[in-house]
């Protein structure tokens, strides 16, 4: 039972000088599973997930990411961050590398594989994403859609347990939605752990395991999508989904 | 009889030329080195080291050159240590450099978008890989214009190492000038020398702010 928890927050509190962004968040996730965050901005979901992989520090609670605690320690922080892959709403891609250099820096740097290794693991992810044909081409070359499916691609290079996604189709054009959510539910399919931070609810009715909603730094509700958006508890909830479904 | 300006006149600020060439290389290149610390010191994200650094600039950045050379050339000899005239400016200039280009640098590094940083971290990449392969390459593009600024004035500034006697470019069109009694033909070569020298490069500099400005833009 406890090697089927991936993931485990307790008591965790975060604060930005006076500001308190997280408020005694608990959250566990199961291997394999999908979670969706939502919340207004501001809620903290962001700054939960980007808390999972230390590029936020916490100043209260405890984080466990496949066994491992994670602490101040730079160890501590390598290991996790090697179980952990991102996807930003900017994409964030190299702009002085190629895709394949994109794809095959950190895996020759973190995981000290060879190069050809690296180009034969960073090609196949590439193909995944359906991308393989633009490899040798710089991301400015590439529409967003395609930019955000390499950046995924990067990131599955360096064989993650989890990905996390901070609001991945929030930058792009809406005709390159699809191409990204469709390559984020491939890799759902394919049994990848993921907890995601996104509105697209379209998205977290096929593929969420479980809805959470945040506001004010707290987890406020949670639950099995059906429920969850049929049927939600709190008025912010209820006062949340009927913003932004109105505009779906 | 005084000498008219002549080939021997012309050699001897080809030597003067030659020093002020060399002068710049050395300094430059150890400025670069040295700058290249400055700037990472001043990113480290350490507090302590930051205001060090930042203190360190300040100093070099605040006080004239000139002030500079003098302290390295005559306080350094009232120590013991008695330096030739070229090591002498060469560490000054050096020293001076590596404020200015650490400056300069600490701006590019800090103009990266921070996304690259994080993304480069959440890959697992550590501090050296992080800088080594994604912040500098994009820094020093950015820092180009600016730096190539720098060692145009770098050039020029060399003349003031005459002042503790070494003869560079400027202290030679002095000496030629003094000897000749043509200061209006020997200053226009001087001139015209430093000018070979300082153009193509401002140029250069001013081709690539616009490339980057383009790259910006897209």
């Amino acid at each position: 039972m406890q090697d089927q928890i991936l993931i485990e927050m307790k008591g965790v509190q975060k604060w930005y000088g006076g500001y308190q962004a997280l408020r005694d968040v608990d959250l566990t996730v199961r291997r394999g599973e999908k979670i969706v965050l939502c919340g207004p901005s501001g809620s903290g979901k962001s700054t939960l997930i980007r808390c999972i992989n230390r590029l936020e520090a916490i100043q209260q609670g405890s984080i466990v990411v496949n066994g491992h605690r994670l602490d101040d320690s730079i160890k501590a922080i390598d290991v996790v961050r090697q179980d952990v892959g991102m996807v930003f709403q900017s994409f964030n891609l190299f702009p002085h590398m190629t895709v394949l250099q994109n794809c095959m820096l950190a895996p020759i740097r973190a995981r000290r594989i060879s190069k050809t290794e690296a180009e034969a693991t960073a090609r196949k992810y590439l193909e995944r994403v359906r991308i393989g044909d633009q490899a040798e081409k710089y991301p400015a070359q590439l529409s967003g859609g395609q930019q955000q499916r390499v950046a995924i691609a990067r990131a599955l290079c360096m064989q993650p347990k989890v990905m996390l996604f901070d609001e991945p189709t929030s930058a792009l054009d809406p005709e390159m939605v699809k191409e990204v959510l469709d390559t984020m539910i491939g890799l759902a399919n394919d049994g990848m752990t993921m907890i995601c931070v996104t509105h697209e609810m379209g998205f977290a009715r096929q593929v969420a395991d479980r809805v959470i909603f945040m506001a004010e730094g707290q987890i406020i509700e949670e639950g099995a999508p059906e429920a969850f958006f049929r049927n939600p508890q709190h008025a912010r909830t209820k006062q949340f989904l009927g913003e932004i479904l109105a505009h779906h | 009889m005084t000498p008219h300006f002549g080939l021997p006149e012309f050699g001897f600020l080809l030597r003067g030329l030659q020093w002020t060439v060399l002068l710049t290389l050395v300094a430059f290149a150890g400025g670069c080195t040295a700058g290249l610390a400055v700037a990472l010191l001043r990113t480290c994200g350490h507090r302590s080291v930051e205001w060090i650094t930042r203190i360190y600039i300040g100093i070099f950045q605040g006080t004239p050159l000139l002030l500079q050379l003098f302290v390295v050339y005559y306080g350094l000899a009232l120590t013991g240590l008695k330096l030739d005239a070229f090591v002498a400016v060469a560490i000054g200039f050096t020293v001076n450099a590596s404020a200015f280009l650490g400056e300069i640098w600490r701006g590019a590094i800090q103009a990266v978008p921070r996304g690259q940083t994080e993304a480069a971290m959440a890959l697992g990449l550590h501090y050296s890989s992080r800088m080594r392969d994604i912040v500098l390459p994009q820094a020093i593009r950015i820092s180009l214009p600016a730096t190539i600024g720098y060692l145009v004035q770098l050039i020029k500034g060399t003349s003031l190492a005459a002042i503790v006697g070494f003869i560079e470019l400027a202290r030679a069109g002095q000496i030629v000038s003094n000897q000749t009694f043509q200061p209006l033909l020997v200053f226009g070569v001087v001139g015209a020398m430093y000018f070979i020298l300082c153009w193509p490069l401002s140029w250069w500099g001013s081709r690539m702010e616009a490339r980057l400005a383009m790259a910006g833009q897209r």
